[in-house]
C-alpha cells in the first residue's frame, strides 16, 4: 500500500467508522430485531423467523390505508412541489425589481423545523381559533372542521409538506436554469418561438436532469415523513392519514414491538429502494428520449 | 538522551497518576449524587423539590434529568432492560406499570408508605406481590364547571342535564359551547372513557375487572358491542351533531385545544386532570380565573351514583443501581413522604394532590379548593381503574380511539355496525394477534 493510499484511507477513516457504527450497525440491529420476539419491555430476542413480516403483510391497515396513504402522499406532494418549486424558479429566473426580496422570502420556509411548522399549521386550521375558518367566515363560507375527516386532514397535511418543500425545489430549479447555456434561447428568439414553445422545447428538457434527481431524492424523502403528519394528525381521524413511518413508530415505540416495527421499517427500506429504482430509471428514460 | 526518556517518563507517570485520581474523585463524588429521570412538569418539579431539601441535609447531590414525554417510556425502557444505572429514580406511571415491574426494586420498605392510598398501587405490584412504587401526586379526572354561570345546585348530575343546562347557558349567549374535552387518541379519558365508566360499562369483559388472569380466562373479550357502549358513542355523536353542545372539531382535539376553549371562556364544563387547576387559575394564560368549580361526574342513565378514577404519578428506583444508592434513594423517597409541608406547597402550587392520604381531610379544612376536589373525586368511589395493566394495552386503546372515531365521524344510523365491525380488532390488539 502506498503512502498516498494510505493518507487517502485515513482521510475516509472518520466518515467510515461514523456511519458504520450511526448507519450500518442500527440497520443491520434493527434487521435482526425484525426476525425475532423482541419487545422493549421484555427483550426475550427468541427467534420467530419470518413472523413479525408475515403480520405486517397481512395486516389489512397495512395494505388497505398505510401504504396507499405513503404513496398518495408522496405522488401529490411530489407533483404539487415540483410545478410550484417550477414556476417560482422561472420567475425567479428573470430580472425585476426587488428580486432579491422575493429569493429570500421564498427560501423562508426552509429554515423552519418541520415540527415547528406542523404546530403552526395546526392551530392555523384549528377549527375554533384557526385564522383559516376566520378567513372562510369573512368571505361568508361555513367554517370547516379540518382535521375530522379524511380528506380535509389530507390535505392540510399536503399543504404544509408542499409549502416546506417548494422553497427547496425552486433554489436547485433555479441553480439549474441558471447553467442552461444561453445559445439555443437565443435562436428560439430569432427563430421568433413564443415563450410557451420555449419553455416546452428547450427549457424542460435541458432542465429534466435536474428535475429527475429532484424528484428522486425528495419522492425517497416524502415516503419516510414522519414529523409532520404525526403533529398534525397523528394518523388520524382514526388512522385515516397513517403513513409508513407511523405505523413503524407506533408499532415499535407505542406498542413497544421492536420486533413488529422493524420488520415493518424493512419492508418499507425494500418497498423505497425498488421503487426509486424504477423510479430514476422511468425518468432516465425519459431523459433520454426527449434528447 | 537520559535526560529526555527522564521526563517523557515522568509526564506519563504524572497522566497516569492524573486521570486515576479524577477517577477516583469521580467515582467518590458519584457515591453521594442521586440521578432523577423525570418529566419537564410542575408536578414532577415540585416532588422534586421536596427531595432536593432532602438531600441538601444529606451532603447528596440531587441531578435532575428532565425528559420530553414523547420518548420518555422508550428511553427509560431501554435503560431499564439493559440493566445499567443511568438513573437512580425514575417517574413512574400506571400506565406502563406492568411493563416495568421486574426491572424495579421493591419499595414496600420505604417510610411513609403506609400513608399511601391503596387503591392506585394496583398497577405497581410485581408478581412477587410486593410493590414498585412510592406515590408522587395523584392524577384524577375532575369534572369543571363555570361556578359564575352555574351556580352549584345547577351543576348537571346526569348526562341529560348536561345537554339542558348547556344548551340554556347557550341560548342566553353565555357560552359558546356547553361540554369541551379531549376526544383524539391518548386523549379518549376526556369525553369518550369518563362517559364510558359513568354509564356503567367498559372496555372488555368482565366489565370492570383488571385481574389479568381472569381477564385472559374470558379470552380478552371486547364489550364494545354492549348496549352500554352504543348509548356513549350516540351521546357524544348527539353532543355533537345534534345537541351541538360541543364543537364540531372535537373528535381531532387534545387536552391543549380543549384547555385553550374552556380558557378562553368559550365552554361552561369540562373534564380534564385535576393538577390543569391551576393552569385555568392562572391570569397569564386564562380568562376565568377564579371561576372554575369541580363536581362529580354527571352520570350516564345506567349509573346509581357517580364513578371517579383516582391514579398516581409515582417514582421508582431500576433494579440496576447498586446496593448503596438504592438505600440512599429510597432515604430520600420516604424524605419526600413525610414532607407533610412540601405536599401541601406542591398542591397550593399545582394542584397535584398530596401523595399522603392522612393529609387530606386536614388540608380540607384549610383550603377549600381541595374541599372541592376531595368531594367531586376522593369521595366518590371509582367503578375501576381508568387503564388495563397488561402490555397489550396501547393497542387496545388505540384500536377503541380507532372505532369510537370512526363512529363518531360517520352516520349515527351506522354506529352499532361500526362498533360490532372492530370487536375483532380489539380482541386481536388484546391478545397481540
Amino acid at each position: 500500500m502506498t503512502e498516498k493510499t494510505r493518507f487517502m484511507l485515513a482521510l475516509i477513516a472518520p466518515a467510515a467508522v461514523a456511519i458504520l457504527l450511526f448507519q450500518i450497525v442500527p440497520i443491520l440491529t434493527g434487521a435482526n430485531a425484525s426476525f425475532r420476539d423482541w419487545t422493549l419491555y421484555d427483550p426475550k430476542r427468541t427467534w420467530v423467523g419470518t413472523a413479525n413480516y408475515v403480520h405486517v403483510l397481512r395486516d389489512p391497515e397495512f395494505l388497505g390505508i398505510v401504504l396507499p396513504n405513503t404513496f398518495g402522499f408522496m405522488a401529490a406532494s411530489v407533483a404539487c412541489a415540483l410545478v410550484l418549486g417550477l414556476a417560482i424558479a422561472l420567475m425567479l429566473n428573470r430580472r425585476f425589481p426587488g428580486r432579491w426580496l422575493v429569493q429570500t422570502l421564498v427560501l423562508l420556509p426552509l429554515m423552519v423545523a418541520p415540527v415547528i411548522a406542523a404546530i403552526m399549521i395546526r392551530w392555523m386550521f384549528n377549527d375554533q381559533f384557526g385564522v383559516v375558518n376566520a378567513a372562510l367566515e369573512g368571505l361568508g363560507f361555513a367554517p370547516i372542521t379540518w382535521l375530522t375527516q379524511r380528506w380535509t386532514a389530507f390535505l392540510v397535511i399536503l399543504l404544509t409538506d408542499v409549502w416546506l418543500w417548494t422553497p427547496w425545489f425552486a433554489l436547485i430549479l433555479l441553480a439549474g436554469l441558471q447553467s442552461l447555456p444561453p445559445e439555443p434561447f437565443e435562436a428560439a428568439q430569432i427563430d421568433a418561438a413564443g415563450a410557451w414553445r420555449t419553455f416546452r422545447y428547450i427549457t424542460l428538457p435541458m432542465l429534466r436532469p435536474v428535475m429527475v434527481v429532484c424528484v428522486v431524492i425528495r419522492a425517497i424523502d416524502a415516503f419516510r415523513t414522519f414529523d409532520i403528519v404525526w403533529t398534525i394528525s397523528g394518523g388520524g381521524p382514526a388512522r385515516a392519514t397513517e403513513v409508513f413511518s407511523i405505523y413503524a413508530y407506533v408499532e415499535s415505540f407505542q406498542f413497544l414491538n421492536l420486533g413488529r416495527g422493524s420488520a415493518a421499517a424493512v419492508i418499507g427500506a425494500i418497498i423505497i429502494v425498488v421503487f426509486a429504482l424504477l423510479l430514476y430509471r422511468l425518468l432516465n428514460r425519459l431523459v433520454e428520449v426527449s434528447r | 538522551m537520559p535526560g529526555r526518556k527522564t521526563f517523557i517518563s515522568l509526564c506519563t507517570a504524572g497522566v497516569i497518576g492524573m486521570i486515576l485520581c479524577a477517577g477516583a474523585v469521580t467515582a467518590s463524588a458519584q457515591d453521594r449524587e442521586l440521578k432523577v429521570g423525570y418529566m419537564k412538569n410542575p408536578i414532577q418539579d415540585a416532588s422534586l423539590d421536596m427531595m432536593e431539601k432532602w438531600a441538601k441535609g444529606h451532603g447528596v447531590k440531587l441531578t435532575r434529568v428532565p425528559m420530553a414525554y414523547s420518548v420518555f417510556m422508550e428511553k427509560v425502557t431501554a435503560t431499564l432492560t439493559s440493566q445499567t444505572d443511568q438513573f437512580d429514580v425514575i417517574w413512574h406511571n400506571d400506565d406502563w406499570g406492568q411493563l416495568w415491574k421486574k426491572w424495579l426494586e421493591t419499595t414496600d420498605d420505604v417510610k411513609g408508605m403506609e400513608n399511601a392510598d391503596q387503591w392506585p398501587l394496583l398497577a405497581f405490584w410485581n408478581d412477587e406481590k410486593k410493590l414498585t412504587v412510592v406515590p408522587m401526586a395523584h392524577t384524577v379526572g375532575t369534572f369543571f364547571y363555570r361556578n359564575d354561570l352555574v351556580k352549584p345546585e345547577e351543576v348537571p348530575k346526569t348526562f341529560d342535564e348536561l345537554v339542558s343546562v348547556s344548551q340554556r347557558l347557550q341560548k342566553e349567549g353565555k357560552v359558546k359551547w356547553g361540554y369541551v374535552g379531549g376526544m383524539s387518541m391518548n386523549n379518549t379519558w376526556f369525553s369518550l372513557w369518563w362517559t364510558m365508566w359513568s354509564n356503567n360499562c367498559d372496555i372488555l369483559k368482565p366489565l370492570f375487572e383488571r385481574d389479568n388472569a381472569k381477564l385472559a380466562a374470558e379470552k380478552f373479550e371486547p364489550a364494545v358491542t354492549e348496549p352500554c357502549q352504543r348509548e356513549i358513542v350516540e351521546f357524544w355523536w348527539d353532543a355533537i351533531n345534534t345537541h351541538k353542545i360541543s364543537p364540531p372539531g372535537m373528535t381531532a382535539y387534545g387536552r391543549n385545544e380543549a384547555n385553550a376553549i374552556f380558557m378562553s371562556g368559550d365552554a361552561a364544563f369540562t373534564l380534564v386532570d385535576s393538577t390543569h387547576f391551576g393552569e385555568f387559575n392562572d391570569p397569564k394564560r386564562s380568562k376565568i380565573v377564579g371561576k372554575v368549580g369541580m363536581a362529580p361526574f354527571p352520570m350516564g342513565p345506567r349509573a346509581q351514583r357517580p364513578t371517579s378514577w383516582n391514579e398516581i404519578w409515582g417514582w421508582a428506583i431500576p433494579k440496576g443501581v447498586p446496593a448503596e444508592r438504592k438505600q440512599l434513594a429510597k432515604e430520600m423517597l420516604s424524605a419526600m413522604m413525610m414532607d407533610e409541608a412540601g405536599q401541601v406547597e406542591m398542591w397550593k402550587k399545582t394542584g397535584g394532590p398530596p401523595p399522603n392520604v392522612k393529609l387530606w381531610p386536614k388540608l380540607a379544612a384549610d383550603d377549600k379548593d381541595f374541599a372541592a376536589l376531595k368531594h367531586a373525586v376522593f369521595d366518590q368511589t371509582p367503578i375501576t381503574h381508568s387503564a388495563y395493566y397488561f402490555a397489550e394495552w396501547p393497542a387496545v386503546h388505540r384500536a377503541y380511539s380507532d372505532m369510537a372515531i370512526a363512529a363518531l365521524s360517520g352516520k349515527r344510523e351506522d354506529i352499532a355496525k361500526v362498533l360490532a365491525d372492530n370487536v375483532d380488532k380489539i380482541h386481536r390488539a388484546a391478545t397481540g394477534n
